[in-house]
């Protein structure tokens, strides 16, 4: 069983990189109509969210690959059950991938005005709709004895029994996530651009900042109301704790960076928050994946949902082959791309 | 319940073809022109010779378009099999989640780590970094592709595999499965049919520009390449890689084979239809012109030969739609067929210096680009309808495999949402590639 538990935490893993690594791209794009007033601002900003879009963006689709080969039973219940709202999400990241290759190939103003619109269109609803997923996760789903579900877009909104996918809670995850994210995106844009748009990122940086701690407060005690039982699993789980210690860790980084402006240490704890939450969170649930809302012992838990073990077995062979790859890419790349990205002057183009 | 319009599998089984036959336009672009951006680089990097350099830039920006493409229309293929076929994934998800999984990890990494510095990235990264940098990208996109058909092959010819207590699919033996002799047939099948659609875009933009007298030295570069690749690309199509597939359906799928063919009856000495419209009602070829002996030769190597017909198998075993399946194989080897000629009349031409200047034959090399992504099509209908009734041949039949929480109203929402977005991609994608056509790889037009 002990496999199981592993791909259990290398899923997890998976996620929380796209999490911390899209997240910044979501808040990058909720933020640029506001920060970015300039055509040459809204590219700079484009430019700071990079040529590794795509490359972060891979990090949900393995992770769907993933979950398919480890928790075949997961990924079958789950995205069925949810089948509208991740047509929902797979629109939204369509639109999201075209603004942004679209938006740069016309240099004129009202086309790429357009695209840009799109673009923080689709990242607002992205960064809610994978809260309200999350959010989802910890409330549970109207499992039925066969083990699967459907959910409709909402019932009566609330969060015990016959539940939809919008109810007060799941829409409150949605909005704090998107607070996170957001203030994540700014912490990243701040450490990335330099001039106007620098300064006004990290204005709102601080004021996100300062939000977060309050919606955090408010969404644990919502959840301790939602699933009392969450409580003392997280207190009786040592990996939580060590979650816990990280995201600390995260808020003194942020709190004393954005003090003493050192933008990477702001931009490296904003990262560790992330990373020590959903951690914290994975590790709470375990080894529950699908909570049901009808009746305890129909929840599903990693080890019903996985494969066999031989396949998991297999699977550990080339796993972690493809993870030094992909890093040693990523190095490649990124060595590339230094340093601040510049308001590019208007005759320039892209 | 009984009409097509109330029965979730049809439409589950809509809403696949309809979104992977979308898809796979664009990446059948990218992987055939993935080596030629590779090899253009090379020359480059070999010689100097600044044609190279000018020729990748440009194909570099149609491949980026293909590939932005190819991403946000694939990330759906790989969540409808749990929205849409969550039976199918709960069953199977053991075995062929691992190719799918290996696809993202092993392919779509490396390929989305190098695309934006291959479009953007040649003055930042120098030639020979660049250079590389075309290498990771036309590996990554031809890996994704084997992971694929190995996924697609399991469907076809399952191996590798163990039934688990609790009766769903588990793997036993990796390499077994990775190097399923299916996916190498097939692999090697496709992707020669994808430089196909790749060298026929080529030559086909040099035979533009050639007409119009425009980019006449990038044109020249492209009819070059374009023509001779095409030529022999079309070659393996149909030899050995075409043969070796038929063999394969004809060793493993006898009834595929049999209703591709419109074999309604067994025997000895089979002939091989060229034309001829197969009723099934009546269980015969209407109209046939065939070849004595022909299909006895290529399923087995001889002419007497048996090969099986339709009637040797109870009807739940038959493809459902043979019609189709029959029409499908029929016009892709009718195609291919074509191609060759063409390609052949184009490097004749091209040998003898004159090929710049035969109009007669610019014209059809311009306006052939559309028909390699009909064969490919046509090739992938033949694959899919021929496996039916099954999902997994011989394991899981089709009818079991769609989500049941999942009602035919919501998969018709769904396909009617896709429609009308794939709609707006294809005239986006359309208008911003003709701008690139039209503003030409010599031009001094920038762009981001």
């Amino acid at each position: 069983m002990i496999m199981v538990e592993i791909w259990y935490g290398i899923l997890a893993f998976m996620l929380t990189t796209y999490v911390v690594l899209d997240g910044r791209n979501f808040g990058a794009g909720i933020l640029h109509l506001f920060v970015a007033r300039t055509p040459a601002e809204r590219r700079q900003v484009i430019a700071a969210v990079g040529p590794l879009l795509s490359w972060h963006e891979v990090w949900l689709v393995a992770s769907g690959g993933v979950m398919f080969v480890a928790f075949p039973r997961l990924l079958a219940s789950g995205f069925s059950g949810y089948y509208l709202a991740l047509f929902l999400v797979l629109w939204c990241l369509l639109l999201r991938g075209i603004s942004l290759e679209v938006g740069g190939h016309l240099n004129d103003r009202m086309w790429q005005s357009l695209w840009d619109g799109v673009f923080a269109f689709s990242n607002i609803l992205l960064g809610i709709l994978f809260g309200t997923a999350l959010g989802n996760v910890a409330r549970g789903v109207p499992m039925n004895p066969t083990g699967e579900f459907h959910m409709a877009f909402f019932t009566n909104f609330g969060v015990r029994g016959d539940v939809g996918l919008l109810d007060w809670y799941t829409v409150s995850m949605g909005v704090v996530c998107m607070v996170m994210v957001t203030a994540h995106g700014a912490t990243y844009l701040t450490l990335k651009t330099e001039g106007p748009v620098h300064d006004r990122c990290s204005r709102i940086a601080r004021w996100l900042w300062c939000a977060v701690p309050v919606f955090f407060v408010l969404i644990s005690v919502e959840s301790w109301y939602v699933r009392p039982a969450l409580l003392p699993e997280m207190l009786g789980s040592p990996l939580a704790w060590v979650g816990t210690l990280v995201t600390l860790a995260g808020a003194v980084a942020v709190f004393t960076g954005l003090r003493h402006r050192l933008e990477m240490r702001t931009f490296l704890g904003s990262g560790a928050i992330i990373v020590g939450l959903l951690g914290a969170g994975a590790a709470t649930i375990f080894p529950v994946v699908l909570y049901s809302t009808l009746k305890t012992e129909d929840s599903m838990t990693a080890y019903t949902a996985a494969s066999s073990l031989k396949s998991l077995e297999l699977a550990m062979i080339w796993w972690p082959v493809a993870l030094v790859l992909t890093f040693s890419y990523f190095w490649f790349i990124v060595r590339q791309y230094p340093g601040k990205v510049k308001l590019p002057r208007d005759e320039e183009g892209v | 319940m009984n009409s097509a319009f109330g029965d979730p599998a049809f439409w589950h089984r809509i809403q696949f073809a309809f979104t992977i036959t979308y898809h796979y336009l664009f990446p059948q672009l990218t992987m055939g022109l993935a080596w030629f951006l590779v090899y253009w680089k090379w020359k480059a990097l070999r010689t100097g010779d600044e044609r190279y350099n000018r020729a990748v830039r440009f194909w570099a920006k149609i491949f980026g378009l293909n590939f932005a493409v190819g991403v946000v229309t694939g990330i759906p293929m790989e969540f409808q099999f749990g929205t849409n076929w969550a039976s199918f994934s709960r069953y199977s998800g053991g075995v062929i989640g691992q190719t799918l999984a290996m696809e993202g990890m092993f392919a779509f990494f490396l390929e989305s780590a190098f695309i934006g510095a291959l479009v953007w990235g040649e003055k930042q990264l120098g030639p020979f970094k660049h250079f590389l940098v075309a290498l990771g990208v036309a590996v990554g996109s031809w890996a994704s592709g084997y992971f694929i058909l190995v996924t697609n092959s399991f469907m076809q010819y399952p191996v590798g595999y163990e039934i688990t207590p609790e009766g769903n699919l588990g793997l036993t033996n990796i390499s077994e499965y990775l190097l399923n002799p299916w996916a190498v047939v097939q692999f090697a099948h496709n992707q020669s049919a994808a430089v196909v659609t790749g060298s026929f875009a080529i030559a086909a933009l040099g035979a533009f520009y050639t007409l119009r007298r425009t980019h006449l030295e990038q044109a020249s570069l492209y009819l070059r390449s374009g023509t001779l690749v095409g030529l022999i690309a079309s070659l393996l199509v149909a030899f050995p890689t075409g043969d070796q597939q038929a063999k394969m359906v004809a060793h493993h799928q006898p009834v595929t084979l049999a209703a591709m063919e419109g074999r309604f009856h067994g025997g000895n000495m089979a002939d091989i239809s060229v034309l001829g419209e197969p009723d099934v009602k009546a269980q015969k070829l209407d109209n046939p012109i065939e070849i004595p002996g022909g299909l006895s030769f290529l399923a087995n190597g001889t002419f007497e030969s048996s090969v099986h017909g339709l009637d040797e198998y109870s009807q739940d075993l038959w493809p459902d739609n043979i019609e189709l399946l029959y029409y499908s194989f029929h016009l892709m080897v009718t195609l291919g067929t074509i191609f060759i000629v063409l390609m052949g009349l184009a490097t004749l031409q091209r040998f003898r210096g004159q090929l710049e200047t035969s109009r007669w034959l610019l014209w059809p090399l311009m306006l052939a680009f559309p028909f390699p992504y009909i064969a490919n099509t046509l090739g992938w209908m033949t694959t899919e309808l021929g496996r039916q009734p099954w999902l997994i041949y011989g394991l899981f039949r089709t009818k079991d495999g769609y989500s049941h929480t999942v009602s035919a109203g919501d998969a018709i929402f769904t396909i009617l949402g896709f429609i009308g977005l794939y709609f707006v991609l294809g005239l986006l994608f359309l208008y911003l590639t003709g701008r690139e056509i039209y503003h030409g790889p010599e031009g001094e037009h920038d762009h981001g």
